[in-house]
């Protein structure tokens, strides 16, 4: 067990290797209750949704979720989010654990005109991951998913011995897989059943090793609170189109100062902190988080790279205890998750 | 021998190497406390033969997935032999902490063996971590 964001969190059950491992090839279950849940109800909801968020909620589908960045005015990342459209007047917000304060606190602050209930529910919420290509089946048989329909990102309310669940076919593994909220009662109790159908318990190493083996920013490493999206490769999640969102009118005139990389070495582990260089040894940016991937078994890193020093070349070195490495460079991501 | 965990004809030290020492030359591994509790390991770093250290200098790495680990000689003296195996299977530390040696080292002051726990010691020592 160790300390993170004030819970007391499992790192590891039995093996990282076989955690991982046991996400890409079968399933594994993640206690990731520590996870902050705001509920947006009323008549705005989508609408305020929409004016927090850089990408577009408004035009999303229904019952489906949306990943984005929460931006300040001037475009720097407060946190990144998913918010799921329950129904017209009803969206879930799922925050970063260690952000849950300042992001309520920020959301509170924008709430203005916009006719909404908005309650952080986070002390009543437990939530479970379950990832990996064996996780539909292992919820159609317990009967906690009653069909096949969920597409990935979907979300859906429903029931399971009486209780209110909402699944989410969302994840942070690349894999296929879902994301239950619910009561801490029924967390434990689910939690026997997957352990019964052999599902793997996994811990936040593991979780760690396949967010980044699939290329998945985290924030406090890949996102932080001076650097807006655009420098961390979330130009996607960015929609200017949309006639406003807070941070717009910054990130629409902002050129940004950083680019994130993949990188991985066929010898030695990156670090989070390593310096990064260029072929000519000078440094050019440090990486954000590093591993050595359960898959490929190469070190595995991702990189903030200050954008004028980019080499063209593409040729990267990484210091590690003073000797250079050469690193290479990857446009996608280190391992293909088997996601919908 | 206290039990296959701390073998008793070994020393320990809080950094949780062991040695095993013969005449002058002392040969020096991590334990089984310390593989547990690092978890899989997945890298090696090892010096060269001949490098010279002090006692309590870092003479390499050990890596998990998770996180990286300095090695400390408990001897001063030179670096003899190093167990390049380990360097290609490094989860062989895992599988046995004590046959996985790293470097065996030429003493130039025996006496830091008193520096060093004995295995009862160094078994009450990781109870109370």
């Amino acid at each position: 067990m160790g300390p993170f964001a004030g819970f007391d969190m499992p790192l590891q059950y039995s093996s990282v290797k076989e955690e991982a491992l046991a996400v890409r090839n079968g399933a594994g279950v993640f206690d990731v209750s520590h996870m902050g849940e705001f509920f947006v109800l009323g008549k705005d909801a989508y609408k305020f949704v929409d004016h927090l968020i850089t990408n577009d909620f408004l035009n999303s589908e229904e019952n489906k979720a949306v990943y984005s960045p929460l931006c300040r005015e001037d475009g720097t990342v407060i946190d990144d989010l998913i918010a799921y459209k329950l129904g017209p007047e009803r969206v879930l917000i799922c925050v970063n654990a260690s952000n849950i304060e300042k992001d309520f606190s920020w959301m509170q602050k924008q709430l203005g005109n916009f006719s909404v209930d908005f309650t952080n529910q986070s002390d009543k919420y437990s939530l479970l991951a379950l990832q990996g290509p064996k996780s539909e089946s292992i919820l159609l048989d317990l009967g906690i998913l009653k069909n096949k329909n969920l597409p990935y990102y979907g979300v859906a309310e429903s029931t399971f011995k009486n209780e209110d669940l909402i699944i989410a076919r969302t994840g942070y593994t690349g894999e296929d897989g879902f994301e239950i909220f619910c009561s801490h009662q029924m967390a434990n109790l689910l939690w026997d059943l997957f352990l019964k159908k052999e599902v793997m318990p996994c811990g936040l190493a593991a979780r760690d090793v396949l967010r980044l083996e699939v290329g998945y920013p985290l924030y406090g490493h890949e996102l932080n609170d001076t650097i807006t999206p655009l420098d961390s490769a979330l130009k996607w999640t960015v929609k200017f189109e949309k006639d406003q969102f807070i941070g717009k009118s910054a990130l629409s005139k902002y050129s940004p100062k950083f680019q994130l990389v993949k990188l991985s070495l066929d010898v030695g582990i990156p670090r989070e902190n390593y310096p990064v260089l260029d072929s000519h040894e000078k440094e050019i940016g440090r990486v954000t988080s590093g591993t050595m991937s359960v898959v490929t078994g190469k070190g595995i890193a991702m990189a903030l790279i200050e954008k004028e020093k980019m080499p063209a070349n593409k040729e990267f070195l990484i210091n590690i205890r003073n000797k250079f490495y050469k690193a290479k460079f990857h446009l996608k991501s280190f391992v293909n998750g088997g996601h919908k | 021998m206290v039990n296959q965990f701390f073998p008793g004809h070994l020393n320990y030290s809080k950094e949780h190497e062991w040695a095993k020492i013969e005449g002058n030359i002392a040969t020096i591994g991590i334990t089984n406390f310390a593989q547990n509790s690092l978890g899989d390991i997945v890298f090696v770093e090892l010096p060269e033969v001949g490098k010279k250290l002090a006692a309590e200098d870092s003479f390499g790495v050990v890596e998990s997935i998770k996180s990286v680990s300095d090695l400390y000689s408990p001897f001063s003296g030179e670096v003899l032999e190093v167990n390049s195996e380990l360097v290609n299977s490094p989860e062989k530390i895992n599988s046995n902490a004590y046959d996985a040696w790293m470097i065996k080292i030429k003493m130039s002051n025996p006496n830091e063996v008193n520096n060093l726990m004995s295995a009862e010691d160094y078994k009450k020592y990781c109870e109370n971590l």
